[in-house]
């Protein structure tokens, strides 16, 4: 460690640039942000006027962005009851002792390293009825299946999840097998010594210990859900109608495609809100879990 | 463990099935992505789906290089990540090297500042920083994406330096400047090297978080396109449908393809970078 006087600037120094360039770009926007969101902004016609709390007040009154607000409810609860269940899974799979396990997981990172853009772009031709990928494989099964996924609101939106799904899906399991390689083997062979089978040793000592990981992580993956948005932006464009319309990409077209400045501001304002509770509470969670 | 008989075996196979479940769920889609950039246009609206290229052809390829401005796609896309990198890596160096070798309670409160500006969400300040870029006139330079992609790497990148450099110990520098080392000496000469491993990982992660990143040049760039974005903006070649699904997919691969090269090649240092830092996807 480095004591004195003369440090302090060097010190400084080296941190400058990087404090700058965080400064410049998330602190002066996000005050900003606060700021505007309290004026009605039309750019197109060059209106600034100071409007209190009514930017708020009408998020309530405006049912585009209370069907955006529900349907990333259920995009968050849906994508995370999968990443958690089907993760679990995953990570068991790939914390098998068989040969080309390092191929499996070389593979299992792929979806990770690719560009959410191009799997969505993908996405939306996978889903088309006749020409579509998925279709394609449900009639392996079941020969006569027709359903154009991306023209039906329910529909639509199930893709959407299922999209998030096997983009970081993969992700997450490998981070719940980073936590799976810290229990050791030792107490599966007691367990089995007990008599106990594979079923009751998963609930009774896997599962235990890797829920507080499980814990911390969903709450991480969960604040990146709420802010999605390429997903919705190459796939869906938000249809059909609102219905996949995700909060990010809400405030993004009323933003940028409605000019309503003063008004997007005011949901990202409610955004930010959220965002920074559920950190809060993903801190408490994570001091009480080393991760 | 071993134990002879019929169950073993069962399970064994039991549990390869289940490993090629996974693969295939995950390579298939990636495999008719890549058929469909080498079917010809007409063929790709046959039916039933054709999981094999009959009459394999390089033509959306071209097309993009000849119609759509690809080359020039790459070349921003190499100058734009490769500056990134090198640029973001020594502001974070610097930044993590300060952060671990000196103590004092603006720097506390400044690290504080560094990993809390993480959780501010990309579109929270989309707008007001596309006016501000504008009246920087950096929108649509390199010189503004190129900040902002930095900026969306230096928290993470020096969190887990910081991380790295706890772990070496200052006596390491103490005795290089017994030597009569300067402070800043000792640091390029002596501590440098000993972060080389976590410095490789780092860059691996952030070379594909640079290249997946979307947002920065959807909303800050107009005339520079790289491929992120690049893949939702093809002409329309047809009426008939919205998407020009063999443009999209050979785009598609154009991008893929190195990122599976470069995770088949690097898949110990992502792996060692993903359980160091949890890192975004």
């Amino acid at each position: 460690m480095y004591e004195g006087k003369k440090y302090v600037t060097i010190a400084w120094l080296l941190v400058l640039p990087a404090l700058l360039i965080r400064v410049f770009t998330t602190i002066y926007p996000i005050v900003e942000t606060f700021y505007i969101s309290f004026f009605d902004v039309k750019l197109l016609r060059g209106i600034h006027q100071f409007v209190g709390f009514q930017n708020y007040i009408n998020i309530f009154r405006d049912s585009k962005v209370q069907e955006s607000i529900g349907f990333t409810v259920v995009f968050v609860a849906g994508s995370m009851l999968g990443h958690i269940v089907l993760g679990i899974m995953l990570a068991l799979i790939l914390n098998m002792k068989i040969a080309g396990q390092r191929v499996l997981r070389t593979i299992v990172l792929l979806p990770w390293a690719m560009p959410m853009v191009v799997i969505a772009m993908a996405s939306k031709w996978a889903f088309n009825n006749d020409y579509g990928l998925v279709n394609n494989f449900i009639r392996w099964f079941n020969p006569s299946f027709q359903l154009d996924w991306l023209i039906h609101a329910n529909t639509a939106r199930n893709a959407v999840i299922a999209v998030d799904l096997w983009k970081d899906l993969p992700f997450f399991a490998i981070l719940i097998l980073a936590g799976l390689q810290f229990i050791s083997a030792e107490m599966y062979e007691a367990a089995k010594i007990d008599g106990a089978g594979a079923i009751r040793s998963f609930f009774k000592i896997t599962l235990p210990l890797i829920s507080r990981n499980i814990l911390v992580l969903s709450i991480f993956f969960t604040m990146w859900r709420i802010t999605s948005f390429d997903v919705v932006y190459a796939m869906t464009s938000g249809g059909p109608g609102e219905s996949t319309a995700l909060i990010a990409y809400r405030i993004t077209t009323e933003a940028f495609t409605n000019l309503n400045t003063g008004y997007a501001a005011s949901i990202a304002v409610v955004l930010f809100i959220v965002m920074a509770i559920l950190s809060g509470i993903s801190m408490a969670a994570a001091k009480r879990f080393d991760y | 463990m071993v134990t002879k008989g019929f169950r073993p075996i069962l399970l064994r196979c039991f549990m390869w099935t289940l490993a090629a479940i996974v693969a295939f769920l995950i390579l298939f889609p990636l495999w008719w992505i890549f058929i469909s950039s080498i079917t010809p246009a007409g063929e790709l609206f046959s039916k039933p789906l054709k999981y094999w290229p009959v009459h394999p052809t390089l033509e959306s390829y071209q097309y993009l290089i000849d119609h759509v401005g690809l080359l020039s796609k790459i070349g921003n896309t190499v100058i734009i990540v490769g500056l990134s990198i090198v640029i973001g890596m020594i502001v974070a160096v610097m930044a993590a090297f300060s952060f671990a070798r000196f103590r004092n309670k603006g720097l506390s409160l400044a690290v504080a500042f560094l990993l809390g500006s993480m959780l501010i969400p990309d579109v929270v300040t989309a707008r007001p920083l596309y006016d501000f870029l504008r009246q920087m006139q950096l929108y649509d330079t390199y010189t503004g994406l190129i900040i902002l992609y930095i900026s969306g790497l230096l928290p993470f990148t020096i969190l887990i330096l910081q991380n790295f450099l706890n772990d070496i110990p200052v006596s390491i520098e103490e005795s290089a400047s017994l030597d009569g080392c300067g402070f800043l000496q000792s640091m390029m000469y002596v501590t440098l090297p000993l972060l080389r491993p976590a410095l490789a990982t780092v860059c691996i992660v952030n070379f594909i978080t640079c290249l997946n990143n979307f947002f920065t040049p959807l909303f800050y760039s107009n005339g520079i396109s790289v491929l992120s974005t690049a893949i939702t903006q093809l002409p329309l070649r047809d009426n008939m449908y919205a998407v020009p699904w063999d443009l999209v997919s050979a785009m598609g691969w154009i991008i893929i393809l190195p990122i599976i090269i470069f995770v088949a090649v690097f898949q110990r240092q992502i792996m060692e970078g993903i359980m160091a830092g949890g890192i975004k996807g």
